[in-house]
């Protein structure tokens, strides 16, 4: 599923096709151009390679690769140094926020999830990123 | 008692023979008389009426005897037969010569009978009757007192025989008062002796009931298999050592009772930690290094539960929960302490797993509860198809559940986390008043749909605590949600915030239908429902007074419940203040 190509681009990674289309929905509110929406980790991290978005959104539990893993992977990759990566987990405690974070992501969000607020956090996500590699977002309380 | 005994003690009776025993030597002496008189030519009877009254009075006498030793209670009347004697020889010697008879010897025998009873005064009756007996040739028969000689016989004579009755009555008295003591001492011996039997048959069946009462703890020690009991003095020496901790620990009783101290099967950083708790100075030992740590509280005579690592003797490590109790003598003082093991290795892994599994589902129930929701709101949201006013109801109720089932769904993975101990706090200092405001408001719009008064009464000066503000108002939102949940309409809860003796006390408390007493200790459990609530078919799945709980002592505070059914509850939190009321 690709859209219109807007300014800033976004790749999708959620094994749940359901949370996948949400995820999607939230993007598009957030006026991003979504580049790829993918089932799986190492589908996601090739099309990242390919694409080198500006930012992605990986869920954590994922087969082929965990979204902790890509964020390394990400991380690990120079080229890729200005993704932003935004986790969505249904992890709330905070030794998995705390595993998201060391795994190189800007922002984490707890499921469920509104699309509305999700959106909000992406728009946030890309002001601050604008504003400064130092400035970061909040993590929204679990709900 | 045999017959002959009986017999024997009835007419001999050594310290107090019968009246005939006593009758028969002045009987037969009597009977010697006759027969002299009889046989011997030179002595002849010299009154025949006096002699023959002499005899009739002695057979008189001897048939009384007989008399008075077959009939008990006569016995006592037997001190006149010696009277009655002397009487019988008196009147024998007016019968065979007066004043010249042969027969005057015989008067010694009833006066030795007279006299040897226990009073003094039977002397004076002795010598009354050996006078009234040698007095009766003059009296009765006849004969006048003729010189000197005369007067002197019937004088001296009586005198000598009261002489003879006072040595015997005081001889007497002597081997009376020896028969006594001898009794006395029989007496106390037979009492000792019954004493001594008595005392051996309770120490025989003392020695029964011990040997009985250490048959059965040592078969109940041997039937407990599955749980190690371990005995040890105060010095932590064992000396109890049952099959359960042959077949936990893999030594058997020989090798450890004696042998062995409780505190080598420990691990020692954790007897260490322990006797940190304790404040125990660094390297101090009261007795033993370490077994302070693990009987300290035992020892101050309260019962603890504790788990500990136990070392086998292969090294190799398991899981325990250990009840120490002490052992006190007969006075109280302790001798030592018992220890009683389960291994719980295999309870926390099943319970880590039932943890893990929770963990797991409400995790994975996060999910489909993302697209319930997040969908729902889509729907509600799409500008270009709006719904119609009963579309938005329907809505409205698949939140509300799927919100619900969110709820629950987060109880559980919290449950999860305080079971697995990864529960954790995001600890400031904060205001307690604005979150029970916060939590109150929250909730009355629930309280006003119910039709139950929610009312709070918060002081005005500000009341720190050190917390977790998420946490601490998901307490409070649990106890007014819990609190309106048990209220019929028309009730009231009430959310009353004290300072009392340092401690911020939060009491919630409702006019609802109240948990019954037997309940109440088990309220806090894991997934612990009321009968009350049961009954009444309000809805949850018992998880909100455990997390309240685990929330309180995480906050190192307290939960108490007090409840009346049909009155109402209240339950008190009362948590550390932080810093002194600013009024």
């Amino acid at each position: 599923m690709t859209d219109a190509p807007t300014q800033l681009t976004v790749v999708v990674a959620d094994d749940d096709e359901d949370i996948r289309s949400l995820i999607v929905i939230a993007v598009r509110k957030a006026k991003l151009t979504l580049l790829a929406d993918l089932p799986e980790g190492v589908a996601a991290l090739a099309a990242i390679r390919e694409h080198k978005p500006d930012i992605v959104l990986l869920d954590v539990n994922m087969p082929g690769l965990t979204g902790l893993e890509v964020a390394s992977a990400i991380r690990a990759e120079p080229e890729l140094a200005s993704s932003l990566v935004f986790i969505l987990s249904a992890s709330v405690d905070d030794t998995a926020v705390a595993a998201g974070f060391a795994a190189g992501a800007d922002a984490y969000m707890t499921k469920p999830f509104s699309p509305n607020t999700l959106a909000a956090q992406l728009t946030a996500l890309i002001a601050s990123s604008a504003a400064g590699p130092n400035a970061g977002l909040p993590v929204p309380p679990a709900p | 008692m045999n017959p002959f005994s009986a017999l024997f003690r009835r007419f001999v009776f050594i310290d107090n023979p019968s009246p005939i025993v006593k009758q028969l030597p002045t009987t037969l002496a009597f009977l010697g008389a006759i027969i002299i008189v009889a046989a011997v030519p030179d002595v002849s009877v010299t009154n025949s009426s006096a002699a023959v009254a002499g005899v009739l009075g002695m057979a008189f006498a001897t048939l009384l005897a007989v008399a008075f030793t077959a009939s008990t209670p006569l016995t006592r009347l037997a001190l006149i037969l010696p009277f009655i004697d002397l009487l019988a020889i008196g009147l024998f010697r007016v019968g065979t010569g007066g004043t010249q008879s042969l027969f005057g010897g015989l008067i010694i025998l009833p006066v030795v009978w007279i006299a040897n009873q226990p009073e003094r005064r039977y002397i004076v009756l002795a010598g009354l009757g050996t006078a009234l007996a040698l007095s009766m040739p003059f009296t009765f028969g006849g004969a006048l007192l003729q010189g000197p000689s005369d007067w002197l016989r019937f004088t001296i004579t009586p005198i000598v025989f009261s002489v003879a009755a006072a040595i015997i009555n005081e001889m007497s008295r002597q081997a009376a008062g020896r028969v006594r003591s001898i009794n006395e001492l029989a007496e106390e011996r037979d009492v000792m002796l019954r004493g001594a039997v008595d005392y051996a048959e309770r120490l025989s069946d003392n020695e029964d009931r011990l040997r009985a009462a250490d048959r059965l703890t040592r078969s109940v020690l041997d039937a407990v298999t599955e749980q190690s009991v371990i005995g040890a003095d105060v010095t932590g020496l064992i000396d109890v050592w049952n099959p359960g901790a042959e077949k936990m620990l893999g030594l058997r009783a020989a090798q450890t009772q004696g042998r062995r101290y409780m505190h080598e099967f420990h691990v020692e950083q954790e007897l260490l930690a322990r006797s940190a708790e304790l404040n125990y100075p660094p390297g101090e030992t009261v007795l033993n290094p370490g077994f302070s740590a693990l009987v300290e509280t035992a020892r101050l005579g309260k019962a603890e539960v504790r788990q500990w690592t136990y070392v086998r003797a292969d090294g190799s490590t398991l899981t325990v929960e250990v009840a120490v109790t002490r052992r006190v003598d007969d006075q109280g003082s302790t001798v030592g302490y018992i220890f009683v093991a389960t291994d719980v290795t295999q309870a926390l892994e099943v319970s880590r797993l039932k943890d893990e599994f929770v963990g797991l589902i409400s995790h994975e129930l996060r999910t489909p509860l993302s697209s319930i929701l997040g969908y729902l709101e889509l729907m509600r949201d799409d500008e270009e198809n709006p719904l119609s006013e009963e579309q938005v109801q329907y809505l409205g109720v698949a939140e509300r559940n799927a919100h619900r089932l969110l709820r629950l769904v987060g109880d559980l993975l919290f449950t999860a986390q305080v079971g697995s101990s990864t529960f954790s706090l995001d600890t400031t200092v904060l205001e307690i008043g604005p979150i029970v405001r916060a939590s109150v408001e929250s909730a009355s719009l629930n309280a006003a749909a119910a039709g139950v008064e929610l009312s709070v009464n918060v002081p005005d000066s500000t009341i720190s605590v050190l917390g977790d503000a998420q946490r601490l108002g998901q307490a409070c939102d649990n106890l007014i949600s819990n609190a309106i949940k048990f209220t019929p309409r028309g009730g009231r809860v009430s959310v009353d915030v004290a300072v009392v003796d340092s401690r911020v006390v939060l009491t919630f408390t409702d006019t609802g239908m109240g948990i019954p007493e037997d309940e109440l200790d088990q309220l806090f459990a894991r997934f612990f429902r009321a009968s009350t609530a049961t009954r009444a078919a309000v809805p949850g799945v018992g998880l909100g007074l455990s997390i309240t709980k685990a929330i309180i002592v995480a906050h190192h505070g307290e939960l108490d419940v007090e409840s009346e059914v049909g009155v109402g509850t209240a339950f008190i939190v009362r948590l550390p203040l932080n810093a002194p009321v600013a009024v």
